[in-house]
């Protein structure tokens, strides 16, 4: 008979992360179910989706990528600096990340803002006069740029959660998890971003 | 020691249950409301039938009958079945026959309960909201979603929030088995039941966020109109077709992996004698999971879709029903010179091989292209689905009830009831079901509120059916609720069972194990 | 703490590349080649800042993301089935 309770709260480490690794999992096929469509409609309506793409305003996509891409390399460094017992770099970094996250939804909104202007938006009846491709690709790109725009939202939330615990002195250099499993969620949102821009903005 | 029912924790009486992370307590919570939501389910199927008993309108509106038999189907299929097994006894049972103390993330498996009642309110709340019931089928099919004016965003809504809850729990089942298995409770060792639930908790994990996004779209697609479902946009409603079945097919197999589970467990307890091809059960179970996830074309044969992939599907759709059969066979080898005792939990699960088998095998029918185009959307259908589902995943959730009552309550119901109310549940079942078959393949289509007079005796024979079945579960349930509270104390062990939780007090202690165990044997090996 | 910065700055050189070569018309090989860029990108991603190469003591979650990409390409490839054949 064995009964070492440090070896089980040992295994609840490994077990939190393969947890978060599932959520990441199903997080991807979320998006799989639309990467799905996309991929048929591009397939199907490949004229459209070039002239609609040539619309999208890809130096504001480039950056943006950029932006998602050194929230990643901050939201890195801090996990990084946090098990080095530098908690206060961590939270510097940490704030650099949440700061870039937004400014990527402040781009967005400009983005969409300007394209709501020209009365490219969902059932708006000067999108609808247009082929049926673009209206399909306005419809994928509402939904996909949405409902990644609503994951670094959520992302945001649990990094200022993250903020809190750190400066309350919860979340440490011996217990980092919680600061580890935001960072693989908001990792997760970039790369999602990463495979969006070229499908997006990048058609030739 | 004191049972988990006397150790409150921090809250007391109603909250100390729903505000518990007690794996058991949240199992039976899980038992309290998807029951309850049985009932409806059953309820309104008695009210469908009773509409069928005569051709013309008999005791409701056509479109009060679109709205019944909606939500029969949403009832039955997201709130029962679905969440069903791995909800309640996955959650009860999985820990502790494992030798762990409780699942990996007890306050997440909490959430997922919130949840899942959560989605039930939302789905409750439209009906009398917006347009009032939906009357699309639990299907949900566009481009009729999109047009018909009753309240299916908020429907939609709450199915989503379902799924949410099913994720949570799939994530909870993988973890707790690859984890905190106790030492020694190497892989095949593993009760067959925690290989149906992990193969499960896969597909939960990986198919159910596909419809989830197919559900938001609806959902955007109802209240912003961004066109990727709508035909009139442009869309391709097929698209909706294949999302939904990308989940919805694996679902079937969330609904009858754990069933198969129960099934393996009980078998040899009975008959005393080891599972025969231990892992040719489990890794069926895998092999359905995965192949099972690629075969959800075969309920488009008839849409419109392309005959090169209605083949394919076809020839995956009948891949698949080879493990199926090696799990049937491996069941009757089992029972092969065992010394049998007929206990009620066996035979409920005799009855499970008897229905799924009609059930599999009308399904082949179904697979086969040509036969489908004339079954496709008739009530060959309907019988077939509750052959597996209800005659399946029902039956084994019965055979669980009988088989581990006397473990989750402490008290054994009374032993000679469970057989005559069989008798009803089985005589009800295929007069109800199987008169079913013989309409499909006659013609009469599904989901009609009428029919022409040649269909009149076999419609009333089914309706006789029902009432019949219905006493049958009321004798069942009340033999049950009485003996919860009148039943005599239980054994810890009282069937012989040599997996661990028959090793623990009945009902277990809060932490299920003083010591974790040290596994050094099978789950099926008798002394 | 150097390797991010280099995985980072190899990463925004990608993105260059990806945006400098979709200017050009190759036809079907500008996605080809945007895609490979991408998941050349997420690998990196998902080895150094996700730290899944360094995954000692549970080895087989490497093999998830390599599996979960194979569900999907089947899922999608059973689909061009109908779509592409209609
Ligand atoms: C007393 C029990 C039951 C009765 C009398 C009953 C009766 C019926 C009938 C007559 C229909 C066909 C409605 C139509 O096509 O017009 C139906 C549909 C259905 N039933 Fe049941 N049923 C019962 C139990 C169950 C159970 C236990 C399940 C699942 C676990 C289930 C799942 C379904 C589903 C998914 C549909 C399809 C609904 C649709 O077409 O949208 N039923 N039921
Ligand atoms: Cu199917």
């Amino acid at each position: 008979m064995i009964n070492d309770r440090s070896m089980e709260t040992h295994r609840d480490d490994l077990g939190s992360t393969l947890g978060m690794w599932l959520f990441l999992l199903s997080e991807i096929l979320l998006f799989g179910g639309l990467f799905l469509l996309y991929a048929i409609y591009r397939f199907n309506y490949s004229q459209s989706f070039h002239l609609a793409a040539e619309s999208l305003n890809r130096p504001i996509g480039a950056l943006n990528t950029v932006i998602l891409l050194t929230s990643s390399l901050t939201m890195a460094l801090s996990l990084y600096a946090l098990k080095q017992k530098q908690s206060l770099r961590s939270l510097c970094f940490l704030l650099s990340t949440i700061l870039l996250g937004l400014l990527f939804l402040f781009n967005k909104y400009w983005e969409w803002a300007s394209k709501f202007e020209h009365g490219v938006y969902p059932n708006a009846t000067r999108l609808l006069e247009r082929e049926r491709g673009e209206v399909l690709f306005y419809g994928l790109y509402y939904s996909m740029t949405g409902l990644h725009a609503l994951h670094v939202l959520v992302g945001i939330g649990l990094l200022t959660a993250m903020v809190y615990f750190i400066r309350k002195g919860k979340v440490h250099h011996e217990r980092y998890l919680p600061l580890e499993n935001s960072g693989l969620y908001w990792h997760l949102v970039d790369i999602i971003w990463v495979f969006l821009f070229p499908l997006f903005y990048l058609i030739t | 020691m004191p049972s988990f029912y006397e150790e409150n924790g921090r809250f007391r009486g109603f909250w100390a249950w729903i505000f518990s992370t007690d794996h058991k307590r949240i199992g039976l919570l899980y038992l309290l409301s998807i029951l309850s939501f049985y009932a409806i389910g059953v309820l309104l199927g008695f009210l469908i039938r009773l509409e069928l008993i005569a051709p013309g309108p008999t005791i409701m509106r056509p479109q009060t009958y679109n709205a019944l038999f909606t939500l029969h189907g949403v009832i039955m299929i997201f709130l029962f079945v679905i969440p069903g097994i791995p909800a309640i006894f996955g959650n009860f049972f999985l820990p502790i026959q494992i030798g762990a103390r409780d699942v990996a993330f007890p306050k997440l498996n909490l959430l997922s309960w919130w949840i899942y009642m959560g989605g039930a309110a939302l789905a409750i709340l439209s009906l009398f909201t917006g347009g009032g019931p939906i009357d699309t089928g639990w299907t949900f099919y566009v481009p009729y979603s999109l047009r018909t004016p009753v309240n299916v965003p908020l429907a939609v809504l709450g199915v989503f929030v379902l799924g949410f809850s099913s994720i949570l729990t799939g994530i909870n089942m993988v973890t707790t088995t690859h984890q905190l298995r106790a030492p020694g409770m190497t892989w095949f060792r593993l009760p067959l039941f925690v290989w149906g639930i992990y193969a499960t908790a896969w597909i939960q994990i990986l198919v159910t966020p596909v419809v989830g996004i197919t559900l938001l779209l609806t959902l955007m697609e109802r209240l912003v109109g961004v066109g990727i479902f709508d035909p009139a946009k442009g869309g391709d409603p097929l698209l909706y077709q294949h999302l939904f079945w990308i989940y919805s097919h694996p679902a079937v197999y969330i609904m009858i992996l754990p069933a198969m589970g129960i099934i393996s467990e009980i078998l040899p307890v009975f008959a005393r004698r080891t599972i025969f091809g231990y892992k040719a059960i489990a890794f069926s179970s895998l092999a359905i999971a995965i192949v099972g996830s690629f075969v959800w074309g075969h309920h488009m044969f008839v849409s419109g879709q392309s005959d090169v992939a209605s083949v394919v599907f076809s020839l995956l759709t009948f891949l698949v029903a080879v493990p199926s059969g090696v799990k049937v066979f491996n069941w009757v080898s089992t029972l092969y010179k065992g010394s049998i005792e007929v206990a009620p939990p066996l035979l409920f699960a005799l009855t499970f091989i008897f229905l799924f088998a009609i059930g599999g095998l009308t399904g082949l029918f179904q697979g086969a292209l040509a036969t489908d185009v004339h079954l496709h959307d008739t009530y060959w259908v309907v019988g077939h689905f509750h052959y597996v589902i209800f005659g399946g995943t029902g039956f084994a959730i019965f055979g669980a009830l009988h088989y581990w009552f006397p473990k989750m309550f402490g008290r054994m119901y009374h032993r000679k009831i469970p057989y005559i109310a069989w008798g009803l549940l089985f005589v009800g079942f295929n007069t109800l079901y199987f008169p079913m078959l013989l309409l499909g393949w006659q013609g009469m289509p599904r989901r009609y509120f009428d029919y022409l007079p040649q269909f009149h005796s076999l419609q009333f024979l089914s309706t006789i059916g029902s009432w019949i079945l219905i006493g049958g579960l009321i004798l069942m349930f009340g033999n049950l609720v009485h003996c919860l509270f009148k039943g005599e104390k239980a054994e810890s062990n009282p069937w012989g069972g040599a997996t661990l939780e028959w090793q623990i007090p009945s009902p277990p202690p809060r932490e299920n194990f003083d010591e974790i165990p040290l596994v050094s044997k099978g789950p099926y090996e008798y002394r | 703490m150097n390797t991010y910065i280099y995985i980072w700055v190899s990463l925004v050189m990608l993105t260059g590349l990806s945006v400098s070569t979709a200017g050009r018309n190759w036809g079907r090989w500008g996605l080809t080649l945007a895609l490979l860029i991408a998941f050349i990108k997420s690998g990196l991603i998902l080895n150094y800042f996700m730290h899944l190469k360094d995954q000692k003591k549970m080895k087989w979650i490497r093999w998830m993301i390599p599996g979960i990409f194979a569900i999907l390409v089947f899922f999608i490839g059973l689909t061009f089935l109908d779509i592409a054949l209609r």
